[in-house]
């Protein structure tokens, strides 16, 4: 049993379904996962919800990921939560800014559910 | 302009439609588009900023860019609608983005994908540098990805 919420960060609708199925697929409940369409808004919804995972894109109107990292990583709350960033941003020093301001983990789009899935399911907690 | 600033949009191309999206694509020989401002169907575009200037514009036909996101979603859709569009900057965002891997010579910043549709329409590229285009052949229809980069 998957106790956990999982927040999917993305303004693309179709990337957020994308990894929504990526997870369904894995036995993660529906009812798990929340999504946000900025940066802004999921720093909303991470003040209402206990988050055990954030899955956040780079490239985002309003309040873009980078800065949502940063932003998150100043809360006593998730200053450990791991974060996986995935991003078509593929450039070297782009994961460096991202690692720099918090990051646990980051993945570049395009990438295949299995590769997504086997970097998720190191941060899962079942019960 | 020089193949150093082509090459990493083909590659990233590639990886995109081959190996993620598994199509059978196949890329033309680039060329200078004459007529840089008039495209017609779905155009996703992306700004390029930072130590370049430029922008690149990924451009199908309103069938092909229904087929191309059902593929890259797994999922059929049948018009154009804002999914369609979505999934078309989604797209370019990956290209965009994964090419700044082949140009780490350069900090370059993307910015956020706009989509234009229509019969008849311009954009308007960066003065003075030209736009090269690079056409495409696949399974699900032909399509071109123009690229207009130069140093800053």
């Amino acid at each position: 049993m998957i106790s956990m919420k999982i927040l999917i960060i993305d303004d693309s609708g179709v990337m957020r379904r994308i990894h929504k199925n990526t997870l369904i697929e894995n036995k993660i409940p529906e009812e798990a996962l929340i999504e946000a369409a900025d940066g802004k808004e999921a720093l909303q919804l991470a003040s209402k919800n206990e988050i055990n995972l954030f899955l956040v894109d780079w490239n985002m109107p309003n309040l873009d990921g980078l800065s949502f990292v940063e932003r998150i990583r100043n809360t006593e709350r998730y200053k450990t939560t791991p974060i996986i960033m995935v991003t078509s941003e593929a450039a070297k020093y782009n994961v460096i800014q991202a690692i720099t301001a918090g990051v646990t983990d980051y993945v570049v789009k395009p990438i295949q559910g299995t590769v997504l899935w086997d970097k998720i399911s190191n941060y899962i907690k079942s019960e | 302009m020089k193949a150093k600033f082509i090459n990493p949009f083909i590659n990233a191309s590639q990886r995109l439609f081959q190996e993620y999206m598994k199509l059978d694509v196949h890329a033309g020989k680039p060329f200078l588009l004459a007529d840089p401002r008039n495209l017609k169907g779905v155009s996703a575009i992306i700004g390029l900023a930072g130590e370049t200037t430029g922008a690149v514009v990924l451009t199908f036909s309103r069938e092909t860019a229904i087929e191309m996101v059902s593929r890259l979603e797994g999922k059929k859709y049948v018009a154009l609608g804002a999914e369609i569009l979505d999934g078309v900057g989604e797209m370019i965002n990956i290209i965009a983005g994964n090419a700044k891997k082949d140009l780490q010579d350069y900090k370059i910043v993307i910015s956020l994908p706009g989509i234009i549709t229509g019969n008849d329409y311009k954009i308007n590229w960066p003065q003075g540098v030209p736009v090269i285009s690079i056409p495409y052949e696949s399974e699900l229809g032909p399509f071109a990805i123009n690229v207009s980069i130069k140093e800053s």
